[in-house]
């Protein structure tokens, strides 16, 4: 017979009816183009083969003595929930399709089936059990892909933070984190967002501290074609590519006091304008934003908005520096040594006690991701199976090497213990600073009065 | 695509008019149809006991037991019977055929009712009636000789759901679906070259 098929991969196919010329006519029609068919004469017949194997599509008669068709369908729906069913009838009628299609069918056909449109319909049906399998495929697949690195650490600080984590990602509050540069900051707000209604939407990031304020603008919110020198083309900013998604702003304090006016704007109205644009464009997103700075602190001194920071400040997580921690560094330490002797395909490593006593002593001004970067130097520089003190940074092994004071007065003690600080903050002057309680100059006071210098290679 | 490679050598194609098909139709189609086969054409005289029963409530004609009929007049398994009829002919669960043959079964019905421009509201065009209808009982030939469809659209053993299918598939065998029928019963003009290579 020469009918219309399908042309794509053929599909399996089970015809269920009670008539024995409808099957016959209807497999040998299917099986002159490959497909794979089987024929059962009622419910029942058709539901044991179903338990054999699965089909793609299931075509299956309105009536039958028995069960009828809308019975099966819903038997058939609960032994295999992908199997796309199409209900056949004798009868057009708006009751019978209606009842079709509430029952879950995909479709319904009406007998006698023209030949084109049976051939498409068919087509459609089998065209929409590969989606289904693909988007179930893909959702498994970027389960696999988007679950975030593990938040690796039991202290009380990184308990408290997952705790937090699970708290609000079901929301969609707007969430600050606040931790020293390295702590992970965005880990977290991955992990919100793949725990979050969200996750199979974008998380798109922004580092808006590491872009100059035009650059910053366009990159947010987009610019039309022509909006500004070198804009030849129209450009999608990082909110609407956010959509439906979740957007990560890292060192938001470091925001333009204009760009914090339009921030504020975009994230009340859940719209943007383009750059050198008219018409707002209504977005779908959630904010996440980070800071290594005290933005109350910036708020009272005028260096931030303050309208924008409650926006900002629904709900807050802090992830505490890894020098108040430390219980935390070996499983840390562990976690980076796997991960790259996997990444780097060398044999396993595991840390000589020293090693783990230097790790330990150490106050990581860098925190995580200085601890992470002295583990991969390591299983560069190591020798399997041991990471030896020798593998890891001078820095670090130096933080042992303590000066004691030379005598008991105070100013030999206080002379030390600032040194000490300095060398433990990699003589980072603001964190030292804060650390010894006191202010900045000061601290460059103490450091002249003792004439302390940076040792060669801390920045 | 097609089935294995048919053994079985085909000697010749018999003809049977079915219905009031005018004998000049019927022997241009038989001179057409020649043209591209290797085996001699027939045409018999029509049958008056040969003619398809009316579908239940329907104003067309039952394919299936037409065919059933035509296979248990054929006279030598070597020898093709096609059935060639202006009745509309339709199947139970299908508003019309153009043919119908079962896979290997040796015998085919072509209708030309629904293969005429003038049923779509078209100027009426005898050559392409013809044209289609040489189509057509060459791909029931097919069929009825052991192939199934072809993914070729170029091949006469493409599936063609409309007339307009049909005038756009090709005149020609792709070599892979010749190649699977059975030996001698092609001419070489036949077979063309194909665009998509087997199945």
């Amino acid at each position: 017979v020469n009918e219309p098929k399908s042309e794509k991969r053929p599909a399996s196919i089970l015809i269920v009816d009670d008539e024995a010329i409808v099957l016959d006519s209807l497999a040998g029609w299917f099986r002159q183009d490959g497909y794979r068919v089987e024929t059962a004469k009622s419910g029942k017949e058709a539901l044991r083969l179903l338990a054999d194997r699965s089909f793609d599509i299931a075509l299956v008669d309105i009536k039958m003595p028995g069960m009828d068709g809308l019975e099966l369908q819903q038997r058939m729906a609960e032994a295999d929930p992908n199997l796309t069913v199409v209900i056949m009838t004798a009868y057009a009628s708006v009751e019978s399709a209606v009842k079709a299609l509430k029952a879950g069918a995909y479709d319904y056909v009406t007998k006698p089936f023209d030949p084109e449109e049976l051939s498409h319909l068919v087509q459609r049906a089998s065209e929409h059990r590969t989606l289904k399998s693909e988007n179930v495929r893909l959702k498994e697949r970027l389960e696999e892909i988007s679950t975030p690195d593990p938040i690796v650490g039991t202290s009380a600080g990184m308990e408290r933070v997952r705790e937090l984590i699970g708290a609000v990602a079901d929301s969609d509050a707007t969430v600050l984190v606040k931790g020293e540069s390295g702590t992970g900051k965005e880990l977290v707000a991955r992990a919100i967002h793949a725990r979050s209604p969200r996750r199979y939407g974008p998380l798109v990031v922004v580092n808006c501290g590491a872009l100059a304020e035009g650059v910053l603008e366009s990159e947010l919110f987009g610019h039309e074609k022509g909006a500004f020198t070198g804009a030849h083309e129209k450009h999608k900013g990082k909110f609407e590519l956010a959509d439906g998604g979740t957007i990560f702003l890292d060192e938001i304090g470091d925001v333009s006091q204009k760009v914090q006016v339009e921030l504020l704007r975009v994230i009340e109205d859940k719209a943007v304008v383009r750059v050198g644009g008219q018409e707002p464009i209504r977005v779908d997103f959630r904010v996440v934003a980070a800071t290594n700075q005290d933005l109350e602190e910036m708020v009272e001194r005028g260096a931030f908005r303050e309208d924008l920071f409650w926006r900002l400040n629904v709900f807050t997580i802090e992830i505490p520096p890894l020098r108040r921690r430390p219980e935390d560094i070996p499983a840390l330490a562990h976690h980076f040594l796997d991960h790259y002797t996997q990444a780097m395909n060398r044999r396993p490593m595991e840390l000589a006690p020293e090693a783990l006593d230097a790790l330990r002593s150490y106050s990581w001004p860098g925190n995580v991701r200085e601890l992470q970067n002295a583990l991969e130097r390591a299983v560069v520089v190591g020798t399997p199976p041991t990471v030896r003190v020798a593998d890891l940074p001078v820095r670090v092994t130096r933080s042992q090497e303590r000066e004691e004071p030379a005598g008991r007065s105070l100013e030999e003690v206080e002379r030390v213990h600032v040194r000490a600080i300095l060398d433990d903050l990699g003589w980072n002057i603001s964190q030292a600073a804060k650390e010894l309680g006191i202010d900045r100059g000061t601290l460059y006071n103490k450091i002249k009065k003792y004439g302390l210098e940076r040792p060669a290679g801390v920045p | 695509m097609s089935t294995e490679p048919a053994s079985a050598p085909i000697e010749g194609v018999d003809f049977v008019p079915v219905g009031a098909l005018p004998a000049a139709t019927a022997g241009e189609l038989v001179a057409r149809v020649s043209r591209h086969l290797a085996v001699p054409c027939r045409l018999r005289r029509p049958d008056p006991e040969l003619y398809p029963t009316l579908l239940t409530g329907r104003t067309q004609y039952d394919a299936h037991t037409l065919l059933r009929d035509l296979e248990a007049r054929r006279d030598a398994p070597e020898r093709i019977l096609v059935a060639v009829t202006e009745l509309d002919l339709a199947l139970l669960v299908f508003t019309h055929v153009f043919g119908l043959a079962r896979p290997g079964g040796g015998a085919a019905v072509v209708s030309l009712a629904r293969l005429r421009p003038e049923l779509y509201g078209l100027p009426a065009d005898a050559a392409l009636t013809l044209r289609r209808a040489t189509a057509e009982i060459l791909h029931e030939l097919g069929h009825a000789a052991g192939l199934d469809h072809c993914q070729d659209f170029t091949c006469l053993m493409h599936f063609a759901p409309d007339v307009e299918s049909i005038d756009l598939r090709g005149q020609t065998f792709c070599p892979h679906c010749a190649a699977t029928l059975p030996p001698g019963l092609l001419a070489g003009s036949a077979v063309g070259e194909g665009v998509s290579g087997p199945g």
